[in-house]
């Protein structure tokens, strides 16, 4: 049971960097990104051809590859989203789907769909009270922690991280209050890009690196963040420790094979009982 | 260009307006340094989209908007803001997730130029003078204030980075009886420090109260512009006021 509940939290914490990523994007820019779990797999592959085919070390190559990301998003911002801006959420949200197939593709077109590991040696698990752990999971929980924590400091420390903030509670009150929104979209990329990298390389660490390794997140990701509470970066990291924590749980009275029905229901829940989330403010329209 | 007298904010021939037609048909109206005008006007006359097209949230489509001799109509709304135009809006005021302190810091951080004599400190002295009752709700969720408190939250946030003018659309709306006479004594102080202010207010015997000009629109266009003391006298004031629509309509 216990070794079960911490599985769970591994799954969940491996999820809070993406969620983090969709509650960002959407906050700043309002459209659910589908392409997020195909940006994580793309990021993951470029990990692998720099960790694996020129041999530069995992953690050195994710670094490289994260910034680079944020940038490579940017652009991708500027092709496919920025020109559709004005067109409205719907729009911009069956754009992300397509974008998605595009970047899983372009990973499928490089390396195919066998699956391939990043290269890592094997350690022996670690025991701690009862709970066995593997080298891979302590990675994750440390990486994830350093990340939500540098992502608390950069959203309430930093101008750039309140001025995010600040388009995401009211964009019109941001623009009277100078805040350039195409700058603050830039950061938001670029962050979303860093955080997506490095989740992409910690999926990829858990189970392998294919193709569909993101997209087959991309329930459980967008259930954590709406369970939190779209646009909440708190109820983000909340929503995804919940959702890792009752999937891995469920699977002691469903079958494993359902456990991916576990954040569906989540999401209809919430959808109708609490459609703001736990954190979230409740929508206004005026 | 500086002293008494000459005007900080002239807009002459202003159209703007959403989709086809235009709402503002030829605005034209000065403010001259250091004074308050107020805009008053039945629902529907265009004062608030008036004020937003001056802040820049809606494009210029014909005329010009100068303030202190320089001409806003290029500059995006962020730019207009840092050129010394600050602006109140009616509701959703302050950034209602944030605290006060960190709208505060929003302010200071990005409605000034970046100069290394910025102060980090998110109230000056002046501004403490007004708002003594701020720092004590710096760690609030801006969101959980009442009324009154956030429009004095708004205020200040507009205030930190000493404006040309100070734009108010409707500052008392929406607010119990205490607030308001608070509002408008605040609106008072702040011009005794030399801000130009330029309000919309359906509370119009309270707004010719404190202003020296009074512009009265209608369906998009200036109707009149007097002085606040003589449409006070008016014994007639309400159906002046309200008259209007009545005519148009008819």
């Amino acid at each position: 049971m216990l070794q079960t509940a911490f599985n769970g939290l591994v799954t969940g914490i491996i999820v809070t960097l993406p969620a983090l990523a969709i509650t960002l994007l959407f906050g700043v820019l309002k459209f659910p990104n589908f392409a997020v779990g195909s940006m994580m797999t793309l990021a993951a592959y470029m990990v692998f051809a720099l960790n694996v085919q020129l041999g530069v070390p995992l953690a050195v190559s994710t670094a490289i590859v994260a910034v680079a990301f944020g940038g490579l998003l940017i652009g991708v911002d500027y092709l496919t989203f920025r020109p559709l801006r004005e067109r409205g959420s719907i729009t911009l949200m069956v754009a992300s789907l397509g974008l998605g197939f595009i970047l899983e593709n372009i990973a499928r077109l490089a390396y195919g769909n066998t699956a391939r590991s990043f290269a890592i040696e094997l350690a022996r698990p670690f025991r701690f009270f009862d709970i066995r752990m593997n080298r891979e999971q302590m990675i994750t929980i440390v990486v994830s922690t350093l990340a939500m924590l540098a992502m608390y400091v950069l959203l309430t420390r930093m101008p750039i991280g309140r001025a995010m903030r600040a388009v995401a509670d009211n964009p019109a009150l941001a623009l009277v209050r100078g805040i350039e929104s195409p700058r603050v979209i830039r950061w938001t990329w670029f962050i979303a890009g860093i955080l997506l990298a490095v989740g992409g390389v910690l999926i990829g660490m858990d189970r392998a690196l294919e193709p569909p390794m993101g997209s087959n997140y991309l329930i459980t990701v967008f259930a954590a963040a709406i369970l939190g509470g779209l646009g909440s970066p708190l109820g983000a990291f909340v929503g995804a420790l919940i959702i890792g924590i009752i999937s891995e749980l469920a699977t002691f009275v469903i079958p494993p094979n359902y456990r991916i029905g576990i954040p569906l229901c989540v999401i209809a829940m919430i959808l109708i009982f609490r459609p703001q989330g736990l954190f979230g403010q409740p929508y206004i329209r005026k | 260009m500086s002293g008494e007298g000459t005007d900080i904010l002239t807009i002459s021939g202003l159209h703007a307006g959403y989709g086809a037609g235009d709402i503002l048909k030829g605005i034209e109206a000065t403010v001259r340094r250091g004074r308050v005008v107020a805009i008053i006007g039945p629902n529907g006359s265009g004062k608030s989209t008036l004020i937003k097209t001056l802040v820049g949230l809606l494009a210029v489509r014909q005329g010009q908007i100068v303030l202190d001799g320089e001409s806003m109509n290029a500059l995006n709304a962020p730019a207009r803001v840092r050129a010394g135009m600050s602006y109140v809006p009616q509701e959703y005021n302050v950034f209602r997730n944030l605290t006060v302190l960190e709208n505060l810091k929003i302010a200071r951080e990005f409605m000034t130029v970046r100069t290394a004599t910025r102060s980090s400190n998110p109230l000056d002295d002046e501004l403490l003078a007004l708002f003594p009752e701020l720092p004590a709700k710096f760690g609030m969720l801006a969101g959980n204030l009442s009324g009154g408190q956030r429009q004095m939250l708004a205020f200040a946030c507009a205030l930190t980075v000493h404006p040309k003018i100070l734009l108010l659309d409707e500052p008392s709306a929406g607010l119990s009886p205490k607030y308001i006479a608070d509002i408008f004594a605040t609106v008072r102080k702040v011009n005794a420090r030399g801000v130009s202010i330029f309000m919309v207010e359906q509370n119009a015997t309270e707004a010719l109260r404190i202003a020296d000009t009074c512009i009265v629109m209608a369906n998009g266009r200036v109707r009149m512009t007097a002085p606040a003391s003589e449409l006070l006298a008016m014994p007639d004031l309400r159906s002046l006021y309200l008259g209007d629509a009545r005519e148009e309509a008819a």
